[in-house]
Order: structure tokens, then sequence, then C-alpha cells
């Protein structure tokens, strides 16, 4: 009977085998990606992660692209654009970005997009990160778009670009909201979707004639989106060929994927900056007790140890190639625990002080660990530092109600900062830290209506000054994320994590 | 036996009302507001209050309660605050993947643990037994989440036999119809969908199943060496029955009564510990929908999954009940 129970797993074992070796055969070129966001709907706005704007901006568009080698925005469907007066923005389409049906896009569907399906959609979960300010867009004629703010808002670019998705409004008038999602999705980008399975994958196939799918002809013609959340799951898919590109591939898995030949690590400076959020609420009333805090932790043997150097440190909010970003910027809060100790007593707090660090397990790289090593730090300087994990679903939302007041937390997608320093540290913007600073408010709501670039980068670095000063967050390093790629692939990782199949290259 | 499965049935129905008021109290509970979560708290509040209408959430929590009641009763548990879909229909997609997942799991489990524990009982001592026995403590003491990993390794890593995740392989499956891939894949004769959904299937399903193995192998082991000291064993072998044929015919028969009450709990622990192993093995069915659920805190859609999860497993439990019947026909209800 055992004998007959082993050679049936065998035989199992052999079909698997053998199963496991077919790939599908085809002349065409497929990328599979291991990602690590969910793709939960059919919906195009139904979702705010970088992923999927990314995914969604490339099948439909882009509407506009961040250009991280010119440090400047590009024309995509929308070709070029300027500002009438601060708070009217013009936008003129390129006549030659055209719909899946053949149909082009036209300033009605520019409309569509941002009133009916941005802002009025009840399903929306865009509008705070699309169109923040933005109360009214109309077509001026067949092709140029007017766009209205509340307020002169400077970085309008940085919410629109890779994140406004344009869907055709022929299509949703004939087909209803939920139709034209699951069953006609129409696109004008270089990628037309072809499948998406909530929580499973998301497949889409190259259109050849498009002006820029002909700039990249080894782009591939297909590429699969697969949710992968565990690293060891991606580390192992990428192996064994399974998937072609890894996102973020932890810094203690990088040897294992290095050591494969056919295997490569490209290493991208993100723009999310990790910091520690202090809530002004005692003892982090006290600016005192928050500078102790930063002077407490020394980043740099994190860096070196734990991230085992993948991470770049940061002295004030921003680092090199984020826009305002100022080298000059001070102070700069170094590791000095002496000095903590010092700062601490000025404080009060001689014979020590209690306080809480929370922190999400696994949402970046080693969250919880670096936490660790943070506390014993805090101990170090005279803090007596304890450390709770409390599940992300609760940090977040409790994150979100500003009731915690020591935290360890990662902002995305900061390519210019304005929209994060508004949402951090504006007085009344999010509980998020509940941090007042009525000079600081000034200076950010100039930056915010300041169209005059160099202008622009002195208030930046004014606000960020302050803010180092203030400290009512110390700012840690920017991870510097890891990509598994395949020999056979070129790519070229975004610092913003977002994913442009048109920028993939296939050796074939 | 029909009047006792009806009161049975009538039984639940206290139950099912404990349950959902529970969650319903515990999900309101929980840290987070929805309209937070889902439109991002940066939503003015006019916005807010509008989304709390459209979801009856501006209403007071017995209002929100008996409302929820009222739906159940006419089955349907409320449209969705993430996927702006009805629950049942939200539901209805991922259900069968883990149905599917849990079919497997039981099937491996069953299959392997019955004969390793009737073969070990029989013969105490044995190498056999002491392996059965070695196995079966590795499937109850072995977390499920780090067992996916090592099977991950293992299996798609080191071997490189099976894939690493996912439910199929895209291009092989043909069109979905009732979401059951390997059933659909059968019928469609699409035979290398069919192996590429059970390649898809093994890993997660061993990972769920190891753990109901070892219990079950314990479980019928202990029940075999009870039943084999009985006077009619004796009597059987007495007879001049062949071993096999007393083992099989009339020790495992009787054996099996506890082994059976022991498969309809454990499947109580099969449906959570698929929250696990789903998410692990990215496998869309509705233990990652309610890990998803959760995280945006869809207080309709994990309601409706807790009910659904709770509602199959009074009725697993109540089939069981059923099942005794057969096995023993001196059992009368």
């Amino acid at each position: 009977m055992f004998y007959r129970v082993k050679i049936s797993l065998l035989g199992f074992l052999a079909l698997a085998m053998f199963a496991g070796s077919v790939n599908v055969a085809s002349s065409q070129t497929r990328i599979t990606v291991g990602v690590t966001e969910t793709i939960e709907t059919h919906n195009p706005y139904g979702d705010s992660v970088s992923l999927l704007y990314g995914i969604w901006s490339e099948v439909t568009g882009p509407f506009c692209t961040y250009n991280y080698t010119k440090g400047d925005f590009e024309g995509r469907l929308a070709e070029k654009w300027k500002t009438e007066n601060p708070t009217t923005w013009l936008f003129y389409l390129n006549k030659n970005y055209k719909f899946n049906d053949g149909s082009a896009v036209s300033a009605e569907d520019v409309v569509h997009s941002i009133m009916t399906r941005v802002i009025k959609d009840p399903q929306s979960k865009q509008k705070a990160s699309v169109a923040p300010s933005v109360v009214n867009a109309e077509a001026v004629d067949k092709f140029t778009v007017k766009i209205t703010t509340d307020k002169p808002t400077a970085p309008l670019l940085s919410f629109l670009c890779d994140r406004l998705i344009i869907t055709s409004k022929a299509v949703f008038d004939k087909y209803g909201r939920d139709v034209a999602d699951k069953e006609h999705m129409l696109g004008a980008g270089p990628y037309r979707l072809k499948e998406l399975i909530p929580g499973q994958r998301l497949v889409i196939a190259k259109n050849p004639n498009h002006p820029e799918a002909k700039k990249n002809p080894r782009a591939p013609d297909e590429v699969v989106y697969r949710v992968m959340r565990e690293p060891e799951q991606r580390v192992t898919a990428l192996l064994n060929d399974e998937i072609q590109i890894g996102q973020f591939v932890p810094p203690h898995m990088r040897q294992r994927v290095e050591k494969n030949n056919n295997l490569k690590i490209n290493p991208v400076d993100s723009v999310e900056i990790m910091f520690l959020a202090m809530q002004p609420k005692p003892p982090f009333d006290k600016k005192e007790v928050r500078q102790a805090v930063c002077h407490a932790i020394n980043r740099d043997q994190i860096i070196a140890t734990l991230l085992e150097g993948f991470a770049s440190r940061l002295d004030g909010p921003l680092g090199p190639g984020q826009y305002g970003y100022d080298p000059n910027l001070k102070p700069k809060l170094n590791y000095d625990p002496e000095k903590s100790k010092k700062l601490l007593a000025q404080a009060g707090f001689a014979g020590g002080v209690d306080i809480e660090l929370q922190t999400p397990v696994g949402r970046y790289t080693l969250d919880k660990q670096i936490s660790e090593a943070i506390v014993p730090m805090l101990n170090s300087a005279g803090f007596r530092a304890k450390l709770l994990t409390p599940e992300w679903a609760t940090l977040w939302a409790s994150v979100q109600k500003g009731t915690i007041p020591f935290y360890y937390m990662g902002r995305g997608s900061v390519q210019d900062p304005s929209a994060a320093l508004h949402q951090y540290f504006h007085s009344g913007e999010t509980p998020r830290i509940g941090y007042s600073n009525p000079k600081l408010d000034e200076i950010l709501d100039k930056e915010q209506q300041e169209f005059d670039p160099k202008k622009r980068r002195q208030y930046l670095s004014q606000a960020m000054s302050i803010l180092t000063e203030d400290a009512p967050a110390c700012f840690m390093w920017r991870h510097k994320l890891l990509w598994g790629l395949n020999k056979k692939v070129d790519y070229a990782p975004l610092p913003d994590s977002r994913v442009y199949a048109i920028e993939m290259a296939v050796r074939r | 036996m029909a009047s006792y499965l009806l009161q049975r049935l009538a039984g639940t129905i206290p139950v099912l009302l404990l349950i959902s008021l529970l969650v319903f109290l515990l999900i309101h509970a929980a840290p987070g507001d929805p309209t937070l979560m889902l439109l991002g708290e940066e939503t003015n509040a006019a916005e807010v209050a509008k989304a709390k209408e459209r979801w009856g959430l501006d209403q007071p929590l017995y209002v929100q309660y008996w409302k929820f009641l009222k739906s159940v009763a006419a089955g349907d548990f409320g449209k969705s605050f993430k996927y702006a879909e009805p629950v049942t229909h939200v539901i209805r997609t991922r259900l069968p993947a883990t149905i599917e997942l849990a079919i497997f799991a039981i099937c491996i489990a069953t299959l392997l643990a019955i004969p390793l524990g009737v073969w070990a009982g029989a013969r105490p001592n044995s190498w056999i037994d002491n392996l059965g026995t070695t196995c079966g403590l590795f499937g109850i003491s072995m977390p499920s989440f780090w067992l996916a990993i090592m099977l991950i390794l293992l299996l798609a890593g080191v071997l490189n036999i099976l894939p690493t995740s996912g439910r199929s392989t895209y291009g092989i499956a043909g069109p979905e119809q009732t979401g059951f891939y390997i059933f659909d894949s059968v019928m469609q004769k699409n035979w290398p969908a069919v192996w590429d959904a059970l390649t898809h299937l093994f890993l997660p399903a061993l990972a769920l199943g190891v753990n109901m193995l070892g219990i079950l192998m314990r479980v019928t082991r202990s029940s075999i060496l009870e039943v084999m000291s009985e006077d009619y064993v004796r009597t059987a072998r007495a007879k001049g029955l062949r071993e096999k044929k007393v083992v099989w015919r009339h020790v495992a028969s009787n054996a099996l009564i506890p082994v059976i009450t022991v498969v309809g709990l454990e499947l109580g622990t099969l449906l959570s510990g698929s929250i696990i192993v789903e998410t692990v093995f990215a496998w869309p069915g509705g233990g990652s929908l309610l890990i998803t659920a959760l995280n945006a805190r869809d207080y309709p859609l994990v309601t409706g999954l807790v009910m659904t999860y709770t509602t199959a497993f009074v009725v697993i439990n109540l089939i069981i009940d059923g099942l005794y019947a057969v096995v023993d026909p001196r059992i009368r209800y």
C-alpha cells in the first residue's frame, strides 16, 4: 500500500515537472512582472495605488509624464500646456492619440474623465490624489481643455501626470460605468487591456501602431502583472523563470538573485521618504524631545548593516533628484546621543521619558527590523522606548485619525514635495501629525501659488529648513529599491515604482 | 431523521444571529473609518457625509444592524463599499476558488491520513506506525504560513516542478463558466488547462491540508487501536478471516465515526486556514478577499464573508451528523 502511494506521488511529481516546464509557445514576446500591490477592480478610478496609476496610465495615455532624466514633465496625450492665469490651465491634446476603436481622444473625453469619473463618481478613490484643487474642466475646442482650480496650484502637473486616466465618454454613455469598465475598456495608450482577473493578474498587449510603441519596437508584446505579495514568492518565481521582473527584492535576498547567471539586480533610488513622525503631544510637544529623537538614531549604521547600504540618508525631507532638494539645507540633526541626553534634560526629562514607537510590519523594507534597531538607540540616549506592531489597517486608521504619537512611516511618489509637505505638515490638512506652525503654513501656501520655479524652490527650501529645525518628524532615508530582472530584459525601474511596459526591452 | 435534521437546522438560526451580531459589532468597533480608508482623509467633510449617507453609516448602529438583518433575510448582504457591487456577487466570484482549494486539501488529508492511520493502528510500534506518528506530529505542529513558504522554496524553487503561486497560467485556461477551474476545463475538454489548474492547486492544498492530515491520522490510529481490542474483532479472527479483511471490513468501518466528527470540526479550521494560505499563495479566493475587505473596512463584505463561512461550517456539521447514520446503521435519530 505504502509502495503504491509512493508510486502515485512520484507519478504526480513527474507529471507536474512536465507541466511546469511547458511554456506557451509563441513568436510574441511576453514579460511577466511579479508585483506587490493587489489588483482588485475593473474600475480604473476605483483604487489609488502607484502601480495601478502606472498601468492604467499606460493603457489610457498617459496624460503627461515625469521624465526623471530631464527632471521635468513631458507631454503625451496632452501634448503641451500653459497657465492662462494662476487658477486656469489650458491643455492641448495630441491629435494622433486614438482610442483602441480608432476614434480620436477629444477634449470631451478629458472633461468627462476629470469631472464625471474622478471628481463626481462616488466610486472614485482618486479625487484627493489627482484633482484635489480642480473645480472645473471644460472643452474649449475639440482638442483643448481648460482646467480651473480653486486656488493657484503651481504643482498641478505633479497631480495630473502619470495619474490622470482618460477613458472614453462615448463608451461610458453607451454602456454605463460598470459594463464600460469591465467589457469595453478603451484607452489611447501604447498598450491595451487584455485580461483582468481581480486578485490574480492583469494582462496588457502592445498596440504596435501607437506613436510611443513605434519608438521602442523591442518593447514586449504582452505584459502580465501577477500579484505576488510575498518576497520569497517573487524571488523564487524569478529563479525558476516564472516571472522576468520582480518588484522589490529585500536586501537580504539580493544575493540569491545575483548568484543566478540569468538574473540581475537593478537598484533604484526611491522617491519614497521614510521618517519618524511625532505628534506634538507630551512629551513630543517639546521641540527638544523631538530633536533628541533625531539625534539618537544612527541612520548610517542602520543603512550600512540592516539595509546593506541600499538606502540613502536624508538630512531633510528630500534627497537628490527630488524637486526642491537643497544640498545646503541646515540644520542637520546628526547622530549624537550625548546631545540627545542634554536636550532631554533641557526639556525636563533628565531621568528619561516613556515613549511608544509604532511601526507597520511588512509594509516597507525591513520596517519591523529597523524599528527594533531604533528602540535600543533611543534607550541609549535616555528614552524608555517600547515598540508596538499593530496590523497595518489598524495602524493606518489610527494615523489617519491622528491618534498615534510616534510612528515609523513612508510617503511615496514625492517627485514634487508640495503635496506631501502639505499633507503632513500644513495646519489643518490632515491629522496624521497634527503639527501646526503659522510661519510654515504661510511659506507652504506661497510655494503652492508661485509659478516661478526659482522662487518656488526658495520657498520650499525655507519650509524644509523650518521642518528640520522644528523636527515634527525625523527624516531617515530613501530606500534603494531592488528590482530583480531576467538578463533577457532591459529595464530601468523608475523611482516612483510605477511600471511602464513601453520602457522595457526584450532581447530576442 | 428528517425531523432531527429540521430541528438542527432550526437550531442554527440563533447561532447565525449571534454570529452576525458579534461580527457586526466587532467590525464597527475596529479602529478605522471606511470613508477615510476608501476615499482618503483629505476628502472634504461634505463628501465624507455623502459617502456615509450612501453607505448608511450616518444612522445609529442598531438601525444599521436591523437593516442588515432585513436584507440578509431577503438573501442580500448589501453592496460592497470597495467594489460597489452586491456582496453576494463579489463573494460568488471568489468562493469557487476557496471551495476548490478546500476540496483538494480535504482529499489530500483524508486520502493519506486514513490509510496511514489504519495501518499504524493495526500494527502498533511497527516502522509504519513510527513513520505515521512522526508525519502526524509534523502536520499538527507546522504552522501553515511557514510550511507554505517552505513548500514554495522546495517544490517551486529548488526542484522547480510547480508554480509558486496563482491559480492558473495566463493563456491556457478557457473562458470561466462556473468559477471552478478544474470543472470548467474538464467540461471544455481543455486538458492542458486541467493540468495547469492541478499544478497550481497542489502546493496551497498541501499547505492547507497537512495540519488536517496530522490530526486525522492520529485520531484514526487511536480509534483503530481501541476497536482492535473489541470482542467482535477477536471473533472475526477466530473465524479465520484474513487480517486485511479484519482490519478494513470490521475494524476500520467501526473506527471511522470519531474520524468523521473530526473531519467536520477540522473543516472550520480549514476555512480559517485558507485565509493565510490564500494570502501566501496569491490564491484569489474568499480568504484573500476577506483580508482585502478588512483592510478597507468594507463592513458589508466582511460581514457577508464571515456569515458565509459560518453558514458553511454549520451546514457541513449538519451533513456530518447525517453521515453518522450512514456509516453506523445502529445510529438512528
